[in-house]
């Protein structure tokens, strides 16, 4: 087999990749604010950091701070994704969780095409 | 308008600001990375479930090490790409200690053009034959020509030097071109 002959089967094997599941993405964020609950991340940097989202600070301090946030985001991922919709009251926290300008779908990309197409 | 995780600063820098509490870098850097790191431990796993298992843990990983984490001393991605390829060894080395080396098939496409179903074809067989290869030489030819690394990046991964990157490449490529000799036809390439 010829080099452009196996440079055929990387293009067609780059082009088969595995995307990561709404699931998985929502795991992954959920440990990002496990760890940082776990090493006490302080709060001013919570609020400092994200400069888009104005809301996000106070939010966050009566909820909770990460332990909270991240359990509600998990629990809003899921929810959207197992029921179609989240619970409405885990629409604001996981809006504000994912930033001002933002929507779940920003969050979980294939979102998109199944709501759209539903 | 989506969300573009790849513009949000250097995940050296984005790094740095989750080990320092922001929430918003520990969101850019799980949108950006998990793909990469799946990706990747999907080609070395063939196995789904798995390489999702992988790819939580190698990203737990890198937000435990965050706050240790000083710009500019090394790259994030080939941090990440080297705890990948360390699960995945252990994993398969388990599994061949087990006798469970063979895992299912991926389950073919729906038949479509004939292109697709082609191309579908040449993934499978390149695929199998990148499983046949010996470890480290599979390692390298993935992430060389499917996760389209430089060699001395693959070097700081694999920790080896480049000549030695170069080398395992080149004959894994010799090995991929021979098991698959006999493939060509079937393969939609024509005799010249």
């Amino acid at each position: 087999m010829s080099d452009t002959e196996l440079e055929a089967l990387f293009t067609a094997g780059r082009a088969r990749r595995a995307e990561p599941s709404a699931a998985l993405l929502a795991r992954v964020m959920g440990d990002a604010m496990a760890e940082a609950e776990a090493r006490g991340a302080p709060a001013p940097a919570l609020v400092a950091a994200p400069r888009r989202r104005g809301g996000l600070a106070g939010l966050v301090a009566v909820l909770g701070g990460w332990p909270a946030m991240g359990g509600l985001v998990t629990a809003g991922m899921v929810g959207v994704w197992i029921g179609y919709a989240a619970p409405g009251g885990l629409d604001a926290v996981t809006a504000a969780m994912l930033g001002g300008g933002y929507d779940v779908s920003d969050m979980v990309p294939s979102l998109d095409a199944y709501l759209t197409e539903g | 308008m989506p969300f573009d995780a790849e513009n949000e600063g250097s995940d050296e820098d984005l790094l740095v600001a989750y080990g320092q509490g922001s929430a918003h870098a520990a969101r850019v850097l799980t949108l950006r990375l998990t793909p990469r790191v799946l990706g990747y431990a999907a080609r070395l796993l063939r196995d789904a479930a798995e390489a999702e298992d992988v790819a939580q843990e190698a990203m737990l990983r890198l937000w435990r090490i965050a706050p240790e984490w000083r710009a500019g001393e090394a790259k994030v991605t080939t941090w990440l790409y080297r705890v990948v390829t360390n699960l995945c060894t252990d994993r398969l080395r388990r599994r061949r200690g087990a006798g469970l080396d063979e895992v299912p098939e991926p389950v073919d496409e729906a038949p479509g053009a004939e292109a697709r179903l082609i191309a579908a074809d040449r993934a499978e067989a390149l695929d199998t034959a990148l499983a046949a290869l010996p470890e480290r030489q599979r390692q390298a030819v993935i992430l060389r020509h499917l996760e389209g690394l430089s060699n001395p990046e693959i070097a700081g991964i694999m920790e080896i030097g480049t000549e030695a990157v170069e080398s395992l490449t080149a004959r894994g490529k010799r090995a991929l071109s021979a098991a698959l000799a006999g493939r060509r036809s079937e393969l939609g390439f024509e005799d010249v």
